[in-house]
């Protein structure tokens, strides 16, 4: 509370919209938000900023009715208010763009933004008022289209559509730009900020993107383990300081800077002088290119080719990952990542092509090829296809290796405990017991747990997909790490990524993916941004 | 008897026997698009088919019983609604004890008690019950049958149409992006549920206050089990599910009219005929993956 009162500048002419005072919530002995306070202005992009588990996303819960707090004030344009119910919430004028999005896939564009009011449906007005408001605030969108063959950038328009028709006067976006293109994402900042400027409404903006909060908003919130750590108007402050909050240490920004999106983009300048610049500092512990190349790849994907439904997914598709680099997929979402990713989990058999592991093909066909083969993999969504939410963390980490923690017919739990001890020291899993389900650790431990399993059988290949997405920093920092020692120690590094800085940071080679083919690798110290936004759009040369 | 005798009567026999199979497929085909997969359709239709006998053996009226057997729908579907998606036992389970508690309740209620026989009014349309082959089939029938005509479009309007509808489709869907937007998601479920228990109740008492006379022991024999694979078979869509029904109850007809026709058959096998279409059709449509994604998954606030 002091912190908010010392920090309050005379707002001018501006009112506190929202007022957030010692709001608390604890999960049994997990306190996610302790003595919260928070003043959002009309008129502003607000930022929050924090790490995963600092108590956002608990934080807009309570805001939006979805969770009760356990204590604390809520004042609505200085009126104190309950919030009892996503209901009440959305009668005060608090709407909110939810990370993952809150729509239905199966219904219709207008079905989904008329959903949750009362009343008769009344089709041709819905979808008149979905045109006006896209109209208005240049978010275009066909209402009478089913939501599930929307791309990632339309469903959020559609979600801002939802929103901003019940008129709201304060506006929360949850990581809004995880799943957007950075031309998408400029796009949605122009949106907001004609939304603050031209109309009297707040806007919430919840990142752990360091350059998006100094770019789009007018003040920022820092929270850590729940608590609010630092406030300030955006301008008065740096991305380093910020960073610091947020951590509560200094970062090294470089690799890390980069998962922050702090890295500079490499930008065409007049040579291309200034777009070597990012890339002239390799990682030590990144090795150069290797030289031989008589010895097979340890990863090979000739002629891979797989169709979901009818549609080519991956076509054609070859890729050579040599041992002790790291090759980085780059490519816009949407372009045969995921389905990849399916396929080198062994969830996916390929119409046609060889997948081929030190120069030997693997039959895809049978359950745990890749596996046996060497190949380890930190899928891109742990939860579908990483870990067993509800399993302990030491069965977690046991479950590719089963006969290393048994006897000749029964599972040694204490066998399982112990690989799990060391594996968890050695990868810094906090977790409250080995026999904690995965489901309570954070999403970072989580992607420990895969991580270690993954390492610890040894892999010659490892494919990271997507690996740091939706990690707090720290967590990204010690992924970096991990992946960059996985390397120097003779890994074969697959890293696919639609975080170009990441990419740029971590990757010795960068291949680009277009509509499931490779259409083009370079070295990383000659990616500048045109040669590979000609690559991302399709265009190979 | 004609060959165009024999036909018409098939088809009579058969829509009388799809008919409470359709009225309770309205029901299931509601509820599996608010995500629950009702299992205790059976309990509801037999339950429904004791009580309306048992009614209108009290009160002299068949319509009444009718309505009773409605009213018993609806209580199964209000207790399963609650165990179900109020304090969250699984709603197969549920389902499942429903249906063995009913089967053992009415075998045991019928031995100890004596109902008369009753049915309800037979009605005809004139003019058109003298259309050759279909004219009895289609426009001849107790009264309660025509009340299809008016359930069929008013569940596709429910669903399809009304703010309710549009609610409970979303609920099946993804029940966490509903309750996000604000849907109470097992309220609307448990009204879904009850919803069905109406219909289905319509149904088993039909089956027995209409075409039957009387109850006997299990008398509807797996009949909503077959309303679950009719909503199946249609791909959770209206139209389809009906077709299935009306599939389901000409298999059933063949059945009974076979041996009329001096078909000698196994009859045991032969009551197996309308199960083995519905797993075949189902195997058939088995690819086309339309089902509500929230399908019999339940939903908790606050577990995303």
């Amino acid at each position: 509370m002091t912190l908010t009162e010392r920090t309050e500048q005379p707002a001018g002419t501006r009112r506190p919209a929202l007022r957030l005072r010692g709001i608390r919530k604890a999960y049994g002995p997990v306190v996610a938000c302790d003595a919260v306070d928070l003043t959002v202005h009309t008129g502003e992009i607000h930022g929050l900023l924090g790490e995963n588990g600092a108590g956002k996303s608990t934080l807009m819960k309570i805001l939006l009715g979805l969770v009760p707090r356990d204590d604390g004030l809520i004042l609505h344009h200085g009126r104190p208010v309950a919030i009892a119910s996503p209901h009440e919430a959305m009668a005060l004028g608090l709407g909110m763009v939810h990370q993952h999005f809150s729509l239905i896939g199966p219904l219709t564009v207008w079905e989904n933004v008329i959903l949750g009011d009362s009343g008769r449906i009344d089709r041709a007005e819905a979808c008149a008022q979905v045109e006006t408001i896209g109209k208005r605030y240049g978010l275009p969108v066909d209402p009478t289209t089913r939501v599930d063959r929307l791309s990632a950038g339309e469903r959020q328009r559609v979600e801002l559509i939802k929103c901003l028709r019940r008129d709201p006067s304060v506006l929360i976006l949850d990581e809004p730009t995880s799943v957007l293109t950075q031309a998408e994402s400029a796009e949605l900042f122009t949106v907001l900020r004609r939304l603050v400027q031209t109309e009297e409404r707040a806007v919430i903006l919840i990142s752990h993107k360091l350059a998006e909060i100094t770019t789009a908003t007018d003040r920022v919130t820092v929270l850590r383990r729940g608590r609010v750590v630092f406030e300030a108007r955006t301008r008065q402050t740096s991305p380093q300081e910020l960073a610091r909050q947020m951590v509560g240490r200094e970062v090294s920004l470089r690799a890390e800077g980069a998962a922050l999106g702090l890295g500079a983009l490499p930008v065409d300048g007049p040579e291309g002088t200034a777009a070597a610049e990012p890339a002239t500092a390799p990682d030590p512990a990144v090795p150069a290119t290797p030289t031989t190349t008589s010895e097979p790849a340890a990863l090979r994907l000739r002629d891979v080719t797989v169709t979901v439904g009818g549609i080519t997914v991956l076509d054609q598709l070859n890729l050579d990952v040599r041992a002790g680099e790291i090759v980085g997929l780059y490519g816009v979402e949407g372009n045969g990542q995921a389905t990849l990713g399916d396929l080198l989990c062994g969830l996916v058999v390929p119409a046609a092509g060889t997948v081929e592991l030190a120069g030997a093909p693997v039959d895809l066909t049978r359950p745990g090829a890749l596996h046996r083969a060497g190949l380890g993999i930190v899928p891109e969504d742990r939860h579908r296809s990483g870990v067993v939410l509800d399993m302990s963390v030491a069965e977690n980490l046991a479950m590719k290796s089963l006969g290393d923690v048994s006897g000749r017919m029964l599972l040694s739990r204490r066998k399982m405990h112990a690989v799990a001890q060391r594996l968890a020291a050695e990868f810094n899993i906090v977790t409250p017991s080995m026999d904690t389900p995965v489901r309570s650790l954070s999403g970072g431990n989580q992607q420990r747990v895969v991580l270690a399993r993954e390492m610890s059988a040894n892999p010659a290949v490892l494919v990271a997909a997507q690996p740091t997405r939706g990690l707090d920093v720290g967590a990204i920092e010690d992924m970096y790490q991990r992946l960059n020692r996985a390397a120097a120690d003779g890994v074969a590094v697959l890293l696919i990524s639609t975080e170009l800085e990441e990419v740029m940071a971590l990757a010795s080679r960068i291949a680009v993916i277009s509509a499931g083919r490779i259409t083009g690798v370079l070295p990383t110290r000659e990616a500048t941004a045109e040669r590979l936004g000609m690559l991302v759009g399709g265009v190979t040369g | 008897m004609s060959m165009s005798d024999n036909i018409s009567t098939i088809l009579a026999s058969g829509i009388r026997l799809s008919l409470p199979l359709a009225f309770a497929a309205c029901g299931e085909y509601l509820a599996e698009r608010a995500g629950t997969l009702n299992i205790s359709i059976e309990g509801m239709m037999l339950g429904a088919a004791f009580a309306s006998i048992a009614t209108a053996s009290m009160t002299g009226s068949a319509s009444v019983g009718l309505l009773a057997g409605a009213v018993v729908g609806l209580l199964i579907g209000v207790v399963h609604g609650n165990l179900s998606h109020r304090i969250e036992i699984n709603t197969f389970v549920v389902g499942l004890v429903i249906n063995a508690l009913v089967l053992g309740l009415t075998s045991y209620l019928i031995t100890i008690s004596e109902f008369d026989t009753h049915q309800v009014a037979q009605v005809g349309i004139p003019v058109l019950r003298d259309i050759p082959i279909v004219g009895e089939a289609l426009f001849v029938g107790r009264w309660p049958a025509f009340l299809i005509l008016a359930i069929v479009p008013l569940t596709w309007w429910l669903v399809e149409r009304s703010r309710w509808g549009l609610e409970l489709r979303a609920v099946g869907e993804n029940a966490q992006a509903a309750d996000v937007t604000g849907i109470k998601v097992n309220k609307r479920r448990r009204q879904a549920l009850m919803w069905c228990g109406v219909l289905a109740g319509l149904g088993g008492a039909y089956l027995a206050v209409g075409e039957v006379g009387s109850f006997n022991q299990n008398m509807t024999a797996g009949r909503g089990y077959l309303v679950i694979a009719a909503v199946i078979f249609g791909a959770w869509r209206l139209k389809r599910t009906l077709v299935g029904c009306a599939l389901f109850g000409l298999a059933d007809a063949m059945r009974l009219a076979l041996p009329a026709l001096g078909v000698t058959l196994n009859s045991q096998l032969l009551i197996v005929a309308p199960y083995l279409l519905a797993l075949l059709t189902m195997l058939l449509f088995a690819a086309q993956h339309r089902e509500p994604r929230s399908l019999g998954q339940p939903f908790e606030r606050g577990t995303a």
